[in-house]
């Protein structure tokens, strides 16, 4: 029933020439792809029915959480973040597959409710013209936005697309991971076909029709100028073949959304709505009702459903594979693989499971929870010992992903069954014992004091303005004490009333609940938070970082909510307030390493960069800043693990790209680790006469030294 | 087959020790921790029993302080744990504390008694030998490697020169363990927690059919004081770069030997 062919016409025909039998086994196709892509909807979300419930947001937060997101996606901002031409490509993409969904159920809604119910669709007129211009806007920006992804994956190849696995030997079962690469082709090249399908069929139509206002449907009318010559009998049965293939690969494409690589529309969305605001900086603490149970994830069947979300929500985008230290460094470890690795288990576990689409849907997960997480068929021992916990994996990942707290976990466990190494567990046992990491005499941890000429005040015994909590480095490394020595002179110069625990401070625990010893960071939080609690002050000063984090965002779930602060904030406080007179200027050109645990963790950047601008430096930014920094290698307790292989150390790296920056010869750090790493580093790579390390308040020092300057 | 394992607590100080000819040292200067020959011998027990089946039962004489390392031998997975004590038994030699092991031996009719070879504190080496004595068991001491088939015990000896002696014996036997021989197990905070739900014993010198006067009456020696040794002199430091220390030692040589 062909419209009558006017010289412009304002609407086109849904379901042109289809006759009555087809036109039914359509909507019963449509009704069938509806089906699949349900099914394929529930089967995980019973699976995620079987986690605990670890993590999620009280419900009241949902709504809030959900318009977050929402703006999130909608700007693409996590996308584009570190990768401007990516993130427009993705938009591309993802307005283009937005608008033209929306345009195709306008469609629906005009031809299948409006028509039936009110004799009359409102698919026409001028809101038919500018649905027309939309469409074909956002459908060419995703034609050319795809072509852009394929160039990229094709040609421009970036090493985070690579999937070659560095956990697994190169030939091993599973080591290239070829069939995410299929999946990602195919996944592009279909949403591709369907949108070139898409205005072969517009060009159809219009070489046939020849309806008009061309500019408004301007890529099917460039199609259409090569078809004309063929003649109405030959378009019309093109357009019958075309239309049933679009057709038929768009609601196949809908219907296997949830089990192809586009599923990551509703499962990223979903990660990112539920995503922990403090993933990484905060751990989960065991709850009481699983005081008796192992700890950590050894199967499947131990992941929280939120954790289980994010295995499912992984994009493949491979930003955490591109950043972590373990990887750049030759480690058996990519945070992209472990999520991988556990979310292939997830979703089709080995072990038993009732056939059938039922059971498929009843036994969601039961066969997964006695699916092993850890082992040499899935995530290896040493893969999780490989991590450094630098939370770079956690900052890079666009989808609110949890790498670095799910290895926890899984350290967690090996822990308890007695797979690490020896020297962390000697470590462990140490501070157990004596309460620090460096095998001293707990009664020692104040001896550094003895050699200042003045009393560093006992903060339990009276009231002080800050509370030092110094840390296990700061006290008893030699190289540190000289800069903690150095901190105290500054602060007693300044005139600030400070006060440390002596022996009453313990190891902080951060890095000890970040090797998967819960327990014992139980222990040495509670000690802390008893023995800080019992103490009169404003606020607690720490120049570790690792300290800091865990002083002050774990320790609020013992009970120690406190304002902390990094020395580094407290002396440009002191700097700013003018405590030390003008400051003579140092004229040194230096490069900063952010320390993981004060910058990603706790988002200072600017103190110690505005330090070093008061102190008359001329700072050369390291290539990896801020959020991007580069691990030292100590994190996660690695400090305290026999180095294993790996084809170069993480402070090594980190100091040749230092090296590489023209003229600096300073290289300022803010972490007592941080010290004893790349103090170490710079020798081992034969540095010495090219680059000094030197702590930020050592550049204080070095400025006070040389005298207030004379007012001009 | 039942393996018991007799542990002890050991004090270290904490910190520059203060003697002054006190037979003590102050309990504030002491921490306690499982001695380290110990650790060896559990672990070996345990090993034993994961492979054959059966039961570890680790005991202690001590005060209260040696529970948290009984509670570290429940976590690593020992069975059960028996604590004997009595305060008049504060000092008690390795003769007295062997003494009420035996009878506790006598209780438990282990298969085999696996001790450390001595304790990290006092050094004796005396109390695991002085059981087999006691009870007239077989024993083997200083033990590098353990292997049992049946009754059959084979059992290694490190030798001067790094010569491996073997031997044969049956059970019931007592070995006393040389650290090296395996690799100890850690036991998480949670597991010591944990641990706590297991059986752990308190039992008297009159539960063992004997008073703490009749058990120190086999005492064999007394501590009567502890010094630290008079510091050397003449101990010189040297300072500065490495060719002026490597100069400086040349001299000091030359001064003191003769070229």
């Amino acid at each position: 029933m062909p419209g009558l062919l006017l010289a412009a016409t304002k609407s086109r025909p849904i379901l042109w020439d289809t006759p009555l039998g087809l036109e039914v086994l359509w909507y019963g196709l449509v009704g069938l792809s509806v089906l699949v892509f349900l099914y394929g909807v529930a089967r995980p979300l019973a699976r995620y029915r079987r986690g605990n419930r670890d993590g999620l947001p009280p419900l009241r937060e949902v709504p809030a959480r959900f318009w977050q997101a929402t703006r999130k996606v909608y700007s693409q901002a996590m996308i584009a973040r570190r990768n401007p031409a990516i993130g427009w490509a993705h938009r591309g993409i993802f307005y283009g597959w937005v608008v033209l969904a929306i345009g195709t159920v306008i469609v629906a809604l005009s031809h299948d409710v409006a028509q039936p119910l009110f004799g009359a669709g409102f698919y026409d007129g001028n809101f038919y013209l500018g649905c027309k211009a939309f469409l074909n806007l956002f459908g060419t920006a995703l034609i050319l936005a795809l072509l852009a992804m394929m160039v990229r994956r094709a040609v421009v190849r970036p090493a985070r697309l690579d999937y070659a696995r560095p956990d697994r030997a190169p030939g091993e079962e599973g080591a290239e991971r070829r069939g995410y690469r299929v999946g990602d082709w195919a996944f592009v090249v279909t949403l591709l076909v369907i949108a070139l399908t898409g205005y072969l069929l517009e060009g159809l139509r219009i070489a046939m029709e020849d309806p008009g206002y061309n500019a408004f449907q301007f890529g099917g009318w460039l199609v259409a100028q090569p078809l004309a010559a063929l003649g109405d009998p030959t378009l019309a049965a093109l357009r019958h073949g075309a239309w049933w293939f679009h057709g038929l690969l768009a609601i196949t494409f809908v219907a296997l959304i949830p089990y192809t690589k586009a599923g990551h529309m509703l499962s990223s969305y979903a990660s990112m709505v539920f995503r922990d605001p403090l993933a990484g900086k905060r751990l989960a603490p065991i709850p009481p009702e699983r005081a008796d149970a192992p700890a950590g994830y050894g199967t499947l069947g131990d992941f929280s459903a939120l954790h289980l979300l994010q295995l499912d929500a992984c994009t493949k985008c491979g930003r955490c594979h591109e950043v972590c230290p373990a990887r750049a460094t030759g480690r058996p470890l990519s945070p992209r693989d472990v999520v991988l690795e556990l979310g292939e288990h997830s979703r089709h576990p080995r072990g038993d499971s009732p056939g059938g689409l039922l059971g498929g849907l009843l036994d969601a997960g039961g066969a997964a929870a006695e699916e092993g997480a850890i082992g040499p068929e899935a995530v290896r021992a040493e893969t999780v010992w490989s991590c450094m916990q630098c939370n770079a994996c956690v900052e890079a990942c666009p989808v609110g992903i949890e790498q670095a707290p799910i290895i926890n976990q899984l350290r967690r466990r090996l822990l308890e069954e007695g797979e690490l190494d020896a020297g962390l567990q000697a470590t462990l046992q140490q501070i157990h014992k004596s309460g620090n990491s460096l095998g001293q005499s707990r009664r020692s941890r104040g001896k550094w004091t003895a050699e200042l000429d003045f009393e560093v005040k006992d903060a339990r015994a009276e009231a002080v303005d800050v509370l030092w909590f110094v840390g296990d480095y700061a006290s008893f490394d030699p190289r540190s004490q000289r800069v903690t020595r150095t901190l105290a002179r500054v602060l007693h110069e300044a005139g600030v009333d400070f006060g440390i625990l002596y022996e009453g401070e313990s190891n902080a625990g951060n890095d000890v609940r970040r090797a998967g010893e819960e327990g014992l960071f139980e222990m040495l939080a509670e000690r802390n938070v008893e023995q800080i609690s019992a103490c009169s002050f404003n606020r607690i000063l720490t120049s570790d970082p690792h300290s800091l984090n865990t002083l002050r965002n774990e320790y609020p779930d013992f009970g120690g909510s406190w304002t902390v602060v990094h020395h580094t904030d407290l002396v440009l406080e002191l700097v700013e307030e003018g405590r030390f007179g003008a400051l003579a200027p140092l004229h040194h050109r230096v490069t900063y390493h952010d320390p993981c645990y004060l910058g990603r963790h706790n988002g200072t950047y600017e103190a110690p960069r505005r330090l070093l601008e008061l102190l008359g430096c001329e700072l050369v930014e390291m290539p990896r800043n801020r959020d991007n920094s580069f691990c030292c290698g100590a994190g996660g307790g690695q400090i305290w693990i026999t180095e294993q292989g790996g084809t170069e150390r993480p402070s090594e790296n980190r100091i040749r790209e230092a090296l590489e920056l023209q003229g600096v010869d300073l290289f300022v750090v803010a972490c007592p680790k941080d010290v004893t790493m790349y103090e170490d580093a710079i020798k081992t790579t034969a540095s010495d006469g090219r680059l000094r390390l030197v702590e930020l308040t050592e550049l204080l020092d070095e400025a006070l030294a040389r005298g207030p300057v004379a007012a001009a | 087959m039942k393996v018991l394992v007799p542990v002890k607590s050991v004090a270290q100080i904490d910190g520059e020790p203060l003697l002054d000819g006190a037979a003590e040292v102050s309990p504030d200067l002491l921490e306690w921790r499982l001695n380290e020959w110990d650790e060896f011998a559990l672990e070996a027990a345990l090993r034993l029993v994961e492979g054959d089946g059966g039961e570890v039962v680790v005991v202690t004489v001590g005060q209260e302080e040696a529970e948290e390392g009984l509670l570290a031998c429940l976590a690593k997975g020992a069975d059960r744990a028996v604590r004997i004590w009595d305060p008049a038994l504060a000092g008690a030699d390795p003769l007295a504390v062997a003494g009420l092991l035996a009878r506790l031996a006598t209780e438990e009719q282990p298969d085999l008694i696996l001790g450390g070879v001595q304790s990290s504190d006092s050094g004796n080496a005396a109390t695991a030998v002085a059981l087999a004595g006691l009870l007239d068991l077989p024993r083997v001491a200083v033990v590098a490697g353990i292997e049992l088939d049946g009754d059959q015990l084979t059992v290694e000896r490190e030798l001067d020169g790094g010569a491996i002696e073997v031997l044969r014996l049956r059970t019931p036997a007592l070995l006393t363990v040389q650290t090296g021989i395996n690799e100890p197990r850690y036991a998480t905070l949670r597991a010591i927690k944990q641990a706590k739900a297991k059986p752990l014993a308190t039992l008297g010198p009159a539960e063992l059919g004997t008073d703490a006067a009749a058990a120190l009456a086999l005492a064999g020696s007394r501590t009567v004081a502890l010094a630290m040794p008079e510091r050397g002199e003449g101990a010189t430091m040297i300072d500065g770069p490495p060719s002026a220390i490597a100069g400086r030692i040349a001299e000091i040589v030359t001064a003191e030997v003769g070229s």
